[in-house]
């Protein structure tokens, strides 16, 4: 298992400042013209609104947002499904595991091209990035979270006669309901990642599409824009998990 | 054995798989697993892959090692200066956070399409995680050890280099696993985009002439490459940390 | 290569954290070479006391002094400290850990080694335990292995905070036992903090009982079993008995 700091969005008062500090510094650097390549904060803001307002980011957000829903969820199902499984059952993890996270560490944008020549260039392509780039990482949460389910916990359950379904459902889920979450919240970071970069190399739709294009047409305070709302989005995904453990897992 | 057997399944079941989607015919030019061996063979002979491969290595060891040589001791650092360790880490969560791709216009226009430019998306791609990794590793650290030691009178210095630094070093090498991991991505994202060199052109070259088998081939022997690199990084820290349960 | 105990002198030392005083006005005089348990309630603060002399917290009000030297920080040659939890680095193998103390106090390679590996045989754990890593132990191979550490510095003093506490009852008799022996072939001082009362009364010559917080010396119990206790069957007598019983009674009134 690889252990992995939690991301924790920590935008306590040392976040907030510190953002707020960079916002200054970049505000300065771009307003001293240093190089065209670092446009002022106010700049980027004014583009950001331009674009909003013409709908251009609305434009890409449907689409980009679409496919990561469409690559996000079935790798969330499925992810959990295997995990579970794999979790529960050591011949399966036996023979897994080892792929498992092989693939997870492999480059997996290697695979893109692949991807394109199995779909076409179309958003099929990015839909099917995201769910590379996100699944592995829940599988492995997901194990984790249920092997490390305590002993005695089985063992108190299987002694009130609890069968292979109660099992899971009273026993391993809730005991590895955390894992999961924090499986899906870095499933969903992974996720947006797989998103722009299977957009990106079939230029063809969404935010993707957009920073190649701000890119080749020296469009720079747009490009900056693109990149700041491709953070939002990934930070909004990893907060909406973070809001679902919170309601989910109040006992820890 | 029988784990032999067990643990080649997936392939086995994956290469069935890759087999009848070749036989598909949706897709088109769909290589079959014998013919992308094939020209594995010939990228192979023809020295072609290798070429790639040195190229892209270059680019990798220069991001990379530049990722290592700031991570580490920055992270270091933030750990042992609590106000830095608050403050730096807020724009590495951000930088995490962020898909790395979206910046590889910007570092392509800002110093364009050359193995420097490679180096430095690589070096973004990877050096927040080993910088985390460092941070956390140092964190970490148990407190009693650091009481023992100072109740045997340990220096500061002494603190750092006979307590800290071990206690961190297993989340430095993982640090540098997932760093490491993370370098190969962003290595093949930049290459298949900018295409002038490396494995990226290897793979965009064979679509756009339709010779997909060679494309396979060379997405495969990516695969294999960046497989190898990490195996080699697992055994090297395995070795580092023999001591552990 | 044997030193001589010295006697500590801990006059009216108080120590508070913040608006909590874990102490006030602690007043004990331990003999050189005396075996002396610290006793009490959860809280009472005796683990703070031993922190105290061992230099690691600094007392706000009185001194505390081991032989001649007035304790103002950690680090002093006079004393060593064994852990409740071990406190071994996982990543050196038993005989680097024994080294460790030594190799603070910059002693060359050799010297290290050989000390190391002459306190491990003290504790029993001399041939393939020294190249063992502290995952390879056992609980009570890895508190030999933190005793022998202690021992390896030619201390003065031993100062023990609950070393047997995580350690099952079998070995730790044993343990007792052996630290016994040690005591008695090399006579230390020895503070030995710990919540067992029948632990205290086999191993001390005198008990400090301190009161819930803030601590205070609530009462001193001597305990005057005849020694080698590890030779005769002290747990057996009823003199034993009646000391544990006492302690008990003291004890309960506090609770």
């Amino acid at each position: 298992m690889t252990p992995r700091l939690t991301p924790e969005p920590a935008f306590g008062r040392a976040g907030l400042a510190a953002v707020a500090g960079l916002l200054i510094v970049w505000e300065v650097l771009g307003r001293l013209q240093l190089t065209i390549f670092i446009p002022s904060a106010s700049t980027v803001a004014a583009a950001w609104w331009e674009l909003l307002a013409n709908g251009t980011l609305l434009r890409s957000a449907s689409s980009s947002l679409l496919s990561l829903a469409k690559g996000f969820v079935p790798a969330a199902v499925l992810g959990i499904a295997l995990g579970l499984a794999m979790g529960r059952f050591r011949t399966l993890r036996e023979v897994l595991d080892g792929w498992i996270n092989a693939l997870m560490s492999a480059p997996l944008s290697a695979l893109v091209p692949v991807l394109i020549a199995l779909f076409g260039v179309r958003d099929t392509v990015v839909a099917a990035t995201v769910f590379l780039f996100s699944f592995f990482v829940i599988v492995v949460n997901t194990m984790t979270g249920v092997r490390g389910t305590e002993r005695s916990l089985v063992e108190m359950a299987r002694s009130y006669g609890a069968g292979e379904a109660a099992l899971f459902a009273r026993i391993y889920l809730p005991a590895a309901l955390p894992a999961i979450l924090l499986g899906l919240r870095l499933g969903a970071v992974q996720a947006v990642k797989g998103m722009v970069v299977g957009e990106m190399l079939i230029s063809l739709v969404g935010f993707g599409e957009r920073l190649i294009y701000y890119g080749n047409t020296f469009l720079i305070p747009e490009l900056y824009a693109v990149i700041v709302s491709v953070l939002i989005i990934a930070l909004l995904s990893a907060t909406l998990v973070q809001a679902c453990e919170r309601a989910l897992v109040r006992w820890k | 054995m029988k784990r032999l057997a067990a643990r080649g399944a997936p392939l086995a079941a994956f290469l069935a798989l890759w087999q009848w989607a070749a036989w598909l015919p949706i897709s088109f030019n769909f290589p079959t697993p014998w013919q992308t061996a094939v020209a594995l063979t010939e990228l192979l002979g023809s020295g072609a892959l290798l070429q790639a491969s040195a190229t892209s290595l270059q680019s990798l060891a220069l991001g990379f090692g530049a990722a290592i040589t700031i991570g580490v001791p920055l992270g270091l650092l933030m750990g042992m200066v609590r106000g830095l360790g608050r403050v730096a880490r807020v724009y590495l969560d951000l930088l995490i956070a962020l898909p790395s791709a979206a910046l590889i216009p910007l570092v392509i226009l800002s110093f364009g399409i050359n193995i420097f430019s490679s180096a430095v998306i690589i070096f973004v791609f990877s050096a927040p995680f080993i910088t985390m990794n460092a941070y956390g590793g140092v964190r970490d650290t148990r407190p009693r050890l650091v009481e023992m030691a100072r109740a045997f009178g340990a220096s500061w210095g002494k603190l750092f280099t006979r307590i800290v630094l071990p206690s961190a070093l297993p989340m430095i090498l993982a640090g540098l696993r997932l760093g490491l991991s993370r370098a190969f991505l962003g290595l093949i994202v930049a290459e298949l985009l900018l295409s002038p060199f490396g494995l990226g052109k290897l793979i965009m070259n064979s679509r756009s002439m339709f010779e997909h088998d060679k494309m396979f081939a060379a997405v495969l022997w990516t695969l294999i490459l960046s497989g190898a690199a990490l195996y080699a990084l697992a055994r090297a820290e395995a070795h580092l940390l023999k001591w552990r349960a | 290569m044997m030193v001589q105990p010295v006697g500590i002198a801990i006059e009216r030392v108080s120590k508070s954290f913040g608006a909590m005083q874990a102490l006030a006005d602690i007043d004990v005089q331990v003999k050189a070479g005396e075996f002396l348990s610290l006793i009490g309630p959860s809280g009472c603060g005796k683990t703070t006391l031993l922190k105290c002399v061992a230099g690691l917290l600094p007392v706000d009000a009185g001194r505390i002094v081991i032989g001649s030297r007035s304790v103002s920080g950690p680090g002093g040659h006079e004393a060593s400290l064994v852990f409740q939890d071990f406190a071994l680095l996982p990543w050196a193998t038993a005989r680097e850990n024994a080294e460790f103390g030594l190799l603070l106090r910059g002693a060359p390679a050799a010297e290290r080694a050989a000390a190391a590996r002459h306190a491990l045989a003290k504790v029993g754990l001399a041939g393939s335990f020294e190249e063992a890593y502290p995952s390879q132990l056992s609980g009570g191979m890895q508190q030999r292995v933190g005793l022998a550490r202690a021992l390896a510095v030619n201390p003065q003093v031993l100062l023990m905070d609950e070393p047997f506490a995580s350690i099952d009852e079998q070995t730790r008799r044993i343990l007792q036992d052996d630290l016994l022996r040690l005591w008695s072939e090399e006579r230390k001082t020895v503070v030995l903090v710990t919540h067992s009362m029948e632990e205290a009364i086999y191993l001390s010559d005198r008990v400090v009982v301190l009161s819930p917080r803030p601590g205070r010396v609530h009462r001193v119990l001597d305990v005057p079993l005849a020694r080698p206790r590890e030779k005769l069957d002290v747990r057996a007598s009823g003199e034993f008995a009646r000391l544990v019983d006492e302690l008990w009674q003291i004890l309960k009134k506090m609770q």
